[in-house]
């Protein structure tokens, strides 16, 4: 009791105390409001030129896709098996490909050519072209810094001193000490607006406390693995895919919106990049023979030429060469008809590369919120082809040849990973977070190729909240 | 309230004439919150200004129906807990004691300026401080007073019991009058 009564005088002399402050606070007052109102300015437009930038890329995505659909052509090779019949039909199509143009024109330049008789497998003859070219303090800290704002945090009973019960009436008692017997009714209906206030406040408060937003920038190495069917006859002249697929790398900026403490949304624009290696079988006679023989698989890719380009089937669909490789060894004039123009004989890998935009919608729940956070990923994105090369490679060097026929505009992946977040201070994140890429449907529009592969990322970045 | 409300539609607006006005109207109050909160006058100018600059920044969601002063009240508090919360994580852990007593006599405090009284809370240890204010201006429970500070119940008690005592101790060692007594209890 008697602590109470000396709470009470100190209640009295303190709830209204007053002392002026010194007078430059004012200005430092001024000039702070100013740049909070500044600072809120930017806030607004970086947001709403990430939205603008977002929209940008949807409608560019959307636009490509509808460019590349008007472009899309059907599958040269599996067709032309059956179309080229006989013997004259093969020689026909040979001459008016890399007929006597071709072929004188190898020679004009210096480069060797040479025409050899082969009574085995190959039919009549080899021509040999060769070129000498070649062409990513502590728990309790983190909790201070999520409460930050004194706006945001609840001090849910500040007001607490003028409800009317026994426990809060020595508190009116002070507010209005000199006044508590003629204003009681006045009393009450200010005690009902505040209180009413002082709900409405902490229900705005709440709901602000834990939204924030992060922008960061992420790098990762992709492994891309190699998933798809093909129809029988496309694959029976198909190169064989490569076990080893190439690395490519990615990036982007990610743009994260955090709202309570498990659950958020992620976007953003990133770049990825995807590969597939495909290997023609040795050239080398024994080879040949021995597989031959045994009357299985095929041993060398069977090519189509038409209008002095080149197309060979790979698992990712069919690569059109800007014309006849340099250094490689074909073998043409057939004598088996079931076989198209001619064959790849020399020891090669194409290599495809495609680039892509991805434009994902993630969701996020953070599992634990630790030190380590880590958060389970998953969503879908949208990927533009931006970029689609095929790469040669032979014993005298890598060289661009051309493109992946039929290669889809726009496409959908799915996305599933675990997400590692290190706070390096308050507000700069170290991300590292493994994830699988899968896409929903074929890369390639040919109707013989299913091509749907899955990457394998680490990405790791830094992120910035605010 | 009334007179308010053109006044806040032209701060919101940024208009730095009704700030200095609003300023001027409740800066002193809010200056003696601030110097209960801190230890010095310089942090409670700190808080002060930091607390102002939140309510200007924030005015758009003041719902113009209840106290205009007891909402700027709670920034100025808030952002005091928000400052002990940083700095003072580390404060070790306290459980309920028994603590030797002295006994002021009321009339004794009630003699005793506000000034001076402010210049004793503010020399209280960070935690005490926070928990004395809470508990014994504002009126927050030891329940509720736990969970702003992050911290338990049984150490806002202690806490309190210790600073009611650390008070009554300046007050005797400045104006005189003890009566020892035993076993004081938050």
């Amino acid at each position: 009791m008697k602590d109470k009564n000396t709470d009470k005088l100190f209640r009295e002399k303190l709830l209204d105390y007053e002392q002026q402050p010194p007078a430059y606070l004012l200005e430092n007052v001024l000039a702070g409001a100013s740049a909070a109102r500044r600072n809120r300015r930017i806030v607004f437009w970086r947001a709403a030129g990430v939205a603008a930038a977002l929209l940008l890329a949807f409608v560019a995505g959307w636009q490509l896709n509808y460019l590349n659909n008007e472009t899309v052509k059907q599958p040269i090779v599996t067709s032309q098996n059956s179309s080229v019949k006989t013997k004259e039909g093969i020689n026909d199509v040979i001459n008016k490909s890399i007929g006597s143009n071709k072929i004188q024109g190898a020679k004009e330049n210096g480069n060797k050519f040479s025409g050899t008789k082969d009574s085995g497998i190959m039919g009549q003859m080899t021509s040999r072209i060769t070129h000498p070219e070649e062409n990513t303090l502590i728990e309790s800290m983190r909790t201070s810094q999520n409460e930050k704002s004194a706006m945001l945090h609840p001090l849910k009973t500040i007001t607490r001193p003028i409800e009317i019960n026994n426990h809060f009436k020595p508190i009116l008692q002070v507010k209005k000490y000199n006044k508590l017997i003629a204003d009681k009714p006045e009393l009450t209906n200010d005690q009902e607006i505040i209180k009413q206030n002082k709900q409405l406040l902490r229900v705005k408060n709440e709901t602000r406390k834990n939204a924030h937003w992060l922008v960061g920038a992420q790098v990762s190495p992709a492994y891309s693995v190699n998933r798809s069917s093909h129809s029988p006859q496309y694959e029976s002249n198909m190169l064989n895919s490569s076990s080893q697929s190439p690395v490519e790398l990615g990036g982007g900026l990610s743009v994260e919106y955090k709202r309570g403490k498990r659950w958020s949304l992620q976007s953003g624009v990133y770049y990825a990049g995807l590969g597939q290696s495909s290997e023609n079988p040795s050239s080398s006679s024994t080879n040949l023979f021995a597989k031959a023989d045994k009357g299985s698989e095929f041993f060398n890719a069977p090519v189509s030429i038409e209008a002095s380009k080149m197309m060979i089937n790979s698992s990712a669909g069919v690569i059109q060469m800007n014309g006849i490789p340099a250094g490689i060894v074909l073998g043409t004039n057939l004598e088996d008809k079931s076989l198209t123009t001619a064959v790849v004989v020399s020891d090669a890998s194409f290599i495809q590369n495609f680039q892509y935009i991805e434009i994902p919608l993630y969701l996020r729940y953070t599992i634990l919120d630790a030190r380590f956070d880590v958060d389970l990923i998953g969503g879908l994105s949208s990927n533009v082809l931006v970029g689609n090369q095929t790469f040669m490679q032979t014993s005298s060097g890598k060289s661009q040849v051309g493109k992946t026929q039929d290669m889809q505009g726009l496409n959908y992946s799915g996305t599933f990973g675990l997400g590692l977040k290190y706070g390096l201070s308050k507000r700069i994140f170290l991300n590292v977070e493994p994830r699988i890429k899968y896409f929903l449907r074929s890369l390639n529009s040919n109707p013989a190729v299913n091509y749907k592969p899955y990457t394998i990322g680490v990405y790791s970045g830094i992120s910035y909240q605010f | 309230m009334e007179d308010f409300k053109s006044i806040i539609s032209e701060c919101i607006a940024g208009s730095q004439k009704a700030q200095a006005k609003l300023y001027h109207h409740f800066a002193p109050k809010m200056f003696g919150v601030c110097l209960r909160y801190a230890k010095d006058a310089t942090e409670a100018e700190d808080n002060l200004q930091d607390g102002f600059i939140k309510v200007f920044a924030n005015l758009k969601s003041f719902r113009q129906e209840g106290s205009f002063e007891g909402w700027i009240r709670r920034i100025m508090i808030n952002g005091s807990l928000e400052k002990f919360r940083k700095l003072h994580l580390m404060y070790p852990v306290e459980d309920v004691e028994i603590y030797d007593s002295v006994n002021v006599s009321d009339d004794v405090i009630a003699k005793i300026s506000a000034d001076e009284l402010v210049k004793l809370i503010q020399e209280l240890p960070p935690r005490y401080r926070m928990v004395f204010n809470l508990y014994v201006i504002e009126g927050l429970s030891h329940q509720e007073i736990a969970k702003e500070m992050s911290i338990t119940q049984g150490t806002s008690k202690s806490n309190l019991a210790r600073a009611r005592e650390i008070m009554k101790k300046k007050v005797h060692h400045i104006f005189g009058e003890i009566n020892a007594q035993n076993n004081y209890m938050a």
